[in-house]
């Protein structure tokens, strides 16, 4: 079994609909749980294959901050 | 492990080559938010990026190598270039900020010019008794009005 590997979005600066469609959109590639605290959208995740962990880590952040901004930021 | 780089700015930027990654405290004061964003975006296929607020009015931008491995020169490289692409977002936000109203104005006008001639009906519904602006130096007055032959004052009943 995979480790979990967990991101924390700041509510400030990510759109907590973006996280959620960055989510989505990698959803075939490994599990996730997701949690939202006052500061932060935590993600976590478990790869299908953990040698993408790193990869996939990095994809979903980076995806999650080309739809903030072309939201226009996180409000 | 995590160390300064050379000719960056000491406590502002750390970079953990066994991760591959570079961190770049950056003032919100000096560089706003919409221009973090400009310059994160623009980097987003060259690199891993995140950013993260650890204090109030500071943003941390975390750039990742996709390589997954990255040589001190390319740390350096890659955070010199997203802080010259920075500072580009920032200058052209201000001058954004700086021509709003401009911008405003003439795309108004272009609207507006668009909509073509006002029908018989807007102008019977134009209310003509608001006052398009003040003129407290009495610039649109006609020079009868402003300067012109007083007409004398009736005498009062009773005067000496």
């Amino acid at each position: 079994m995979s480790d979990v590997h967990e991101l924390r979005f700041s509510r400030q600066l990510y759109s907590g609909e973006a996280v959620d469609q960055a989510v989505k959109a990698f959803a075939r590639f490994a599990a996730f749980d997701l949690e939202q605290t006052e500061d932060h959208w935590v993600v976590r995740m478990r790869p299908s294959d953990p040698n993408l962990a790193r990869r996939l880590r990095g994809e979903l952040g980076n995806h999650a901050l080309g739809l903030t901004v072309q939201r226009g930021g996180a409000k | 492990m995590t160390t300064s780089i050379e000719g960056a700015p000491a406590g502002l930027v750390v970079a953990d080559e066994q991760a591959a990654a570079v961190h770049f405290l950056v003032d919100e004061e000096l560089y706003p938010l919409p221009a973090i964003y400009g310059a994160a975006y623009v980097f987003i296929d060259r690199c891993y990026v995140f950013l993260d607020r650890p204090e109030p009015a500071r943003v941390r931008v975390v750039l990742t190598a996709k390589s997954g491995a990255a040589a001190p020169e390319a740390l350096r490289a890659l955070i010199g270039e997203f802080a010259n692409e920075l500072l580009s977002c920032a200058f052209r936000h201000q001058i954004a900020q700086d021509n709003r109203v401009l911008i405003e104005t003439a795309t108004m006008q272009a609207l507006a010019g668009a909509m073509g001639q006002p029908s018989l009906d807007d102008l019977a519904k134009f209310d003509f008794r608001d006052q398009g602006f003040d003129d407290p130096l009495g610039i649109a007055m006609s020079w009868e009005e402003k300067h012109g032959r007083k007409s004398p004052k009736p005498e009062s009943e009773g005067a000496p």
